[in-house]
């Protein structure tokens, strides 16, 4: 019984394929790569269109490898692969699902060139004052779709309103100038009693 | 190409130097060194020496205190030599990259302490990455003339 197994396992081993991959030459993915899982981390890809420059993915960046320079007009957010650790917590954290981790793992760079950065450029807009750039036009107009979608109906016109005269002006602006362009948060309270 | 450059393209032998990782990167490069990948077919091989090695392989990031290591272990390999850094960590510091204010006990990248040649990121990379790394190194290898 021994002696006639062995001779069948023998002889089935003569079509069996050995174990080894035949990683860099072979062309059928199944012989080339081990186990590649549905859902594997890989490089993270922005969609350009869809990014609005929210920032969102720096402050969630586990790994420091996301940075957001501001230029003149231009903010350029970048992902510098080197530093990344594809944990996909920029995936989570952005709002109009623009970044995705792509099944790409396959990356060795001989140096830091444009290849190990993922990077996106938007373009800024400038404060109607103070000429100072504050936030992508695109980022603008999301939040005031997003903030008409959950509001109190009640408020949505006073907001609306409010929204549109603040939008021109950068932060510190709309602070200062809040009583002058009839912003400030305190009409708010009265309208709490009506 | 002559019968030196011929043998150093044919057999790289590299030496695994862990500057303290988690350990997530060394275990990927031993499967790329186990049978599964089985690298010894293309004449890469595992040297228990810097002395002989032509690849250096680099895993984690860099502790202030095992930099005089690293250099010691960098000024062992014969020259031509090339290095890889294998991992996030090695490649541009990962969780440890830290500019202001500066680790008190981590340097970070590899490449603030040696040059490096080849940079392959992940966290860990997988295995085919490292082999497809130390393919890029091979064809420094050859470039470069000792």
């Amino acid at each position: 019984m021994s002696t006639e197994f062995k001779l069948l396992k023998r002889v089935l081993s003569r079509y069996s394929t050995p174990m080894t991959l035949n990683y860099p030459s072979s062309v059928v993915p199944e012989r080339k790569y081990s186990q590649i899982p549905s859902g594997l981390r890989g490089v993270p890809e922005r969609d350009r269109d869809k990014c609005i420059g929210c920032r969102a993915c720096y402050f969630a960046c586990s790994g420091r490898a996301t940075e957001v320079i501001d230029e003149g007009n231009k903010r350029v957010i970048d992902i510098f692969l080197f530093r990344c650790t594809f944990c996909a917590h920029c995936q989570e954290a952005c709002p109009e699902e623009a970044i995705k981790l792509t099944e790409r793992f396959e990356v060795a760079f001989p140096r830091d060139e444009p290849g190990a950065h993922v990077s996106t450029e938007l373009d800024l807009l400038t404060c109607e004052r103070c000429g100072r750039p504050y936030a992508t036009k695109r980022m603008l107009e999301r939040t005031y779709e997003r903030l008409m979608e959950k509001i109190d109906p009640l408020v949505k016109e006073t907001v609306s309103n409010d929204y549109r005269k603040l939008i021109g002006y950068c932060p510190d602006c709309r602070r200062a100038n809040s009583v002058a362009l009839d912003t400030h948060t305190k009409k708010y309270v009265w309208l709490e009693g009506v | 190409m002559g019968i030196i450059e011929r043998a150093r393209v044919y057999s790289p032998w590299i030496y695994h130097l862990h500057c303290g990782g988690c350990n997530g990167c060394d275990i990927e490069i031993l499967a790329a060194l186990a049978p599964r990948f089985d690298v010894e077919r293309f004449g890469i091989q595992l040297v228990p020496s810097p002395r002989h090695a032509d690849i250096l392989v680099a895993t984690g990031c860099v502790p202030k205190q095992f930099v005089p290591m690293v250099k010691r272990v960098y000024s062992q390999v014969p020259e031509p030599k090339v290095v890889v850094a294998v991992g996030s960590c090695a490649c541009g510091g990962s969780l440890f990259y830290d500019d202001s204010p500066e680790n008190y006990a981590i340097l970070g990248s590899v490449d603030r302490v040696i040059p490096v040649d080849v940079y392959v990121p992940g966290c860990a990379p997988k295995p085919e990455a490292i082999i497809n790394g130390i393919v890029q190194a091979v064809m420094k290898l050859n470039h470069k003339k000792g």
